[in-house]
Formats: structure tokens, C-alpha cells, sequence
């Protein structure tokens, strides 16, 4: 299973993969995994996720298998374990970036295998949640990185703007235009109960939760979190065709 | 499977479910009819620490008239929704559509309220009450409000009631002689829709004078589909104009692609089955 996503950082391409390098900068932004251990090139952590009635934690580890100072290029396998044992994921994220002006568009390729109990469901609510997911993750990122960047718009400005999510599947026509109506996909939803976190947040134990705010917490890598969330999320999200 | 251990309240009235909710808070799920929670809990897909039974609060059962509305409440079995008179004369588009909801065993178990607190973009009641521009009334330890159908679904599997918020009952305004149809596509019998379509509409003298359209499965949450409810007021009930409205079916959605069919497919899906449920609906 193929997932594909690209969004735009405000900040040239050298910033921007510098960003991507600097581990605890980022690591706030990305939601409800924690890494446990850094070891060279792999890592290991854990990612609690939430999804409507859903509620798993799952292990898992990955490996820089590729990483390109000069292409801007990284390639991070990552494998993650139920720990109740329901099943496997693993995960191929190919991240790269290209210069856009002062801008900077990153492109993320997320090959999945999925074993277990989650794979005997085809339906893909997985594209939608790794979307918002992205989504959550992009707009923090660019909260920051603007805040911390003169030129850059403002920290506190719409983030949908510059930085939209836009994805579709590899094979799938060319994405759609965002929905008018109940556009419960690409807008944060106004009416959301809960209030939003800071996206500076941290907690060392909060879940991933998809069904509603996803708490922000301090990550050591930043790379090993997208290839590791958007894998592990995968997992839990294609489970929803048990749910009757 | 067996379900992780849990310790099993059920409360006897509102008041003390929203306290225990607020006592245990995140590790407590709550169980309506269960056709959704149970088999996660038996898949150990949740293991909540407390599982709070609204089974047993009799005032969250039943139908009921209220003037210009319905109210329906939350814990009233999909059963009972299709068997009530009143939801039959009044509010026809939802009959129709619990008809078709998964199976017997399934409706006499199940919830409608506990469906759409769920909020599966694949369930079937989520668009004939955003259709019909139903009014969710939600309890909290401040007491009762009362939310939209447009602002209820905020996203895949989430809704506008809170953490320590119960949905209690659902308000359905009155739509007395309207036509209406529920078009669902299915390859297995029983299963969720690939894409199905929520049509009433208001036939005056071979004029359409009012429809409301909504989509299920065409997006994170159930949509309303407003061009083609543009489109149909005032135009004559015939195959043609309504083949025209119901071209518009796909517009601002964003519908998902998965081994039953891709994007594309769905867009298509939706167009023809909306003409189908409006005609349906406009004969009928």
C-alpha cells in the first residue's frame, strides 16, 4: 500500500533540511509517539493512537537506510508491533525535498506491509487519517518555523495557506479540490470541543488521538517520526473495517 | 476473543452517567448498543478500564412528539426507529434508510443514537439526520445544549460531544408528505455502503419544490450535497432534470479510494445513485 504526501515549508531548502535535522526542534510537532532510544542510525519508540472507539499502543523501531545531505533525500524503514500482538506494520518512508523559490516542497512516499488482523480490511480510512494527521503536523511545523524565521509569515497566521496538506494516492487522479462543505478534512474544525493545544506542548505519555486533538509530544528525531507514525498509524486505522 | 477485564457500570439515569464519566474520564468508554465497542473490545482493540452501560436509563429511550419535531432518543434501538408510526409519517427518510442498516440482529441491538455519536463516515444514519437537518441535544455536567446536524460531524469517528458529554436524544424536524428514498450500494449484503445517498424531497404539482440530499462515505463525515439540492428546487420531478441535478452529486467532496473503489468510482457512484434516491423519493 502506497501513500503519498507533499506540503510546503516556508523556509529555503537548506533550512528546511536543516530543520528536518535538528532533531528537538521539531520533534514537538509530531504527535503521540514517543521515541525511547537512539542508537546511530535506528531508533525505537512507542506510538499510542486513538480512533474513535480504538485505543492500541504499538512498539516499533526504524533505520536511516538512506540519507542524502546533498539531494535532500532520506529513506527510513520502520517496523511496529501491536503490543497486544494483533499484528505488524512495516514501513518504507522516502522523504524528499526541493527547492521552490523561498520556499521549500517536501514530498513523503510511505510504502506499507501490514500483517495481522488489520490486514484483512481493505478500506482506506488510513489515506484520510495519515491526511489529517500530515495535516496537524504541518501546520505546527509551520507555526514554528515562521516564528522562528523573520520573513516568514506570521507564526499565528492560517496555516492552511501556505502549507496545505495535498495528497492523493499514487496511482489515483489528481487531488481534489478541497471540499466545500463540511470541510471536516482540510480546515480545523471550528466547532471542535476540545481546545487545541499549543503545538509547543509536550507530555511524555499522551496518546496519539485521531478522533480528536492530537497532543503534541517531545520526539528525539524528527524523520524517524514520520516514517514510524505514518507506518504505525496505518496499522491501526485500516482496523476500522472490523468495527461491525 | 475475550475482552480485557473491565469493571461494568450501568447508571440508571443521566445525571449519574455524565458523573461517572467524569469520575473515570479517558479510561471509561461508553456502551450504547455495543454493535461497534463490543467487537473492539473483543478484537482488544480498547481496553478501557470502566465501561459505562446507558442500557438502563429508560429516559433515553423512545419516540416522541413534539410539535414540529420529532424526538427520538439516543438509546432507542434501529428496531424500534423503523417500526414507530411517527418516524414513518414524519420522518420517512429515516425509516428508509435504517431499513438497509446492516442486518436484523444488528438493528435490534444497535443504537441510533449510539450510531451517530460513532460517527463511521460508512454508517447509515449520519446522512438522512444531516439531510434532514436533525438537532443533536448533548448532556454534560452544565447541563444540556443543543448542536446541528452541520456542526455534529467534525471528522472521521468524532463528533461534537465531548469527553464528558452524553448525545441523549436526536430532534428531527417534521417532514410531513415528503417523498424520500435511501439509495445505498453494497457488494456483500448487510455490509457497510460503498457510497449511498440520503434523498427527500417535496414534490408540488410535478414541481420539486424542496429536496435535502446527503451523501454517506463520500468523505470523512457524511455530507450534504447542496448543488443538487440547488438544483432540484424548482425543477420538474422527471428522469431528465433530475439526471442534471444529480450530476452535481460529487462536488466539494472528497471521497475515499479503497479496494471497493477508487475515488473516481465513488464521484461516479454518487451521481447515480443520487438520481436514483431522488426519483425514488419523488415517485415514491
Amino acid at each position: 500500500m502506497e501513500l503519498r504526501h507533499s506540503f510546503t515549508v516556508p523556509l529555503d531548502i537548506e533550512a528546511t533540511w536543516a530543520h528536518f535535522g535538528d532533531i528537538a526542534a521539531l520533534a514537538a510537532c509530531f504527535p503521540g509517539a514517543v521515541v525511547t532510544d537512539v542508537e546511530g542510525d535506528t531508533f525505537r519508540g512507542t506510538v499510542k493512537v486513538k480512533l474513535g472507539p480504538i485505543a492500541l499502543q504499538y512498539a516499533g523501531s526504524g533505520t536511516f537506510v538512506d540519507k542524502d545531505d546533498d539531494a535532500h533525500r532520506f529513506v527510513v524503514e520502520a517496523k511496529g508491533k501491536d503490543k497486544r500482538g494483533n499484528g505488524t506494520a512495516g514501513a518504507t518512508v522516502t522523504l524528499a525535498m526541493t527547492a521552490a523559490g523561498e520556499s521549500t516542497d517536501v514530498q513523503v512516499d510511505t510504502d506499507l506491509a501490514i500483517t495481522g488482523k488489520p490486514a484483512q480490511f481493505g478500506r482506506g480510512v488510513m489515506q484520510d487519517v495519515s491526511d489529517k494527521l500530515l495535516g496537524q503536523f504541518v501546520s505546527c511545523l509551520e507555526q514554528r518555523l515562521g516564528a522562528s524565521e523573520p520573513a516568514a509569515p506570521e507564526g499565528s497566521a492560517e496555516p492552511e495557506e501556505p502549507a496545505s496538506p495535498d495528497s492523493s494516492a499514487p496511482d489515483g487522479p489528481p487531488p481534489a479540490p478541497p471540499p466545500a462543505p463540511a470541510a471536516a478534512r482540510t480546515a480545523p474544525p471550528p466547532s471542535s470541543p476540545a481546545p487545541r493545544p499549543a503545538p509547543a506542548a509536550a507530555g511524555a505519555d499522551d496518546s496519539l488521538d485521531l478522533g480528536a486533538t492530537v497532543l503534541p509530544v517531545l520526539l528525539r528525531t524528527y524523520g524517524p517520526r514520520l516514517a514510524a507514525v505514518l507506518g504505525l498509524v496505518a496499522l491501526l486505522v485500516v482496523v476500522r473495517r472490523m468495527l461491525r | 476473543m475475550i475482552p480485557a477485564q473491565f469493571d461494568y457500570l450501568a447508571p440508571t439515569t443521566v445525571d449519574e452517567a455524565l458523573a461517572a464519566l467524569a469520575e473515570h474520564g479517558d479510561e471509561a468508554k461508553i456502551l450504547a448498543g455495543g454493535q461497534s465497542l463490543l467487537p473492539v473490545l473483543r478484537m482488544r482493540l480498547n481496553a478501557p478500564e470502566v465501561v459505562i452501560d446507558l442500557g438502563r436509563i429508560p429516559e433515553l429511550r423512545g419516540v416522541r412528539d413534539d410539535g414540529d419535531h420529532l424526538v427520538i432518543g439516543a438509546m432507542t434501538r434501529h428496531a424500534d426507529v423503523l417500526r414507530d408510526p411517527m418516524v414513518a409519517e414524519h420522518a420517512t427518510l429515516l425509516q428508509r434508510a435504517v431499513t438497509h442498516l446492516a442486518d436484523e440482529q444488528i438493528r435490534h441491538r444497535g443504537t441510533f443514537g449510539g450510531a451517530l455519536a460513532h460517527a463511521d463516515p460508512a454508517g447509515d444514519v449520519g446522512a438522512p439526520a444531516l439531510a434532514l437537518g436533525c438537532e443533536m441535544v448533548i448532556a454534560g455536567r452544565d447541563g444540556t445544549r443543543t448542536v446541528a446536524a452541520d456542526d455534529f460531524f467534525v471528522d472521521l469517528f468524532e463528533t461534537a460531544v465531548g469527553e464528558d458529554e452524553i448525545l441523549t436524544a436526536v430532534r428531527v424536524p417534521k417532514h410531513t408528505g415528503w417523498g424520500a428514498h435511501y439509495e445505498k450500494f453494497v457488494r456483500v449484503a448487510h455490509q457497510w455502503p460503498i457510497v449511498a445517498v440520503a434523498a427527500a424531497v417535496r414534490v408540488e404539482g410535478g414541481t420539486i419544490a424542496d429536496a435535502r440530499v446527503g451523501l454517506t462515505n463520500m468523505g470523512s463525515t457524511p455530507l450534504r450535497a447542496r448543488a443538487v439540492e440547488d438544483a432540484l428546487r424548482g425543477q420538474p420531478a422527471t428522469e431528465d432534470a433530475v439526471r442534471e441535478a444529480a450530476s452535481r452529486a460529487a462536488e466539494g467532496t472528497n471521497p475515499p479510494s479503497d479496494l471497493n473503489g477508487d475515488s473516481d468510482y465513488r464521484s461516479h457512484l454518487a451521481t447515480v445513485l443520487t438520481r436514483r434516491a431522488v426519483l425514488a423519493a419523488a415517485g415514491g
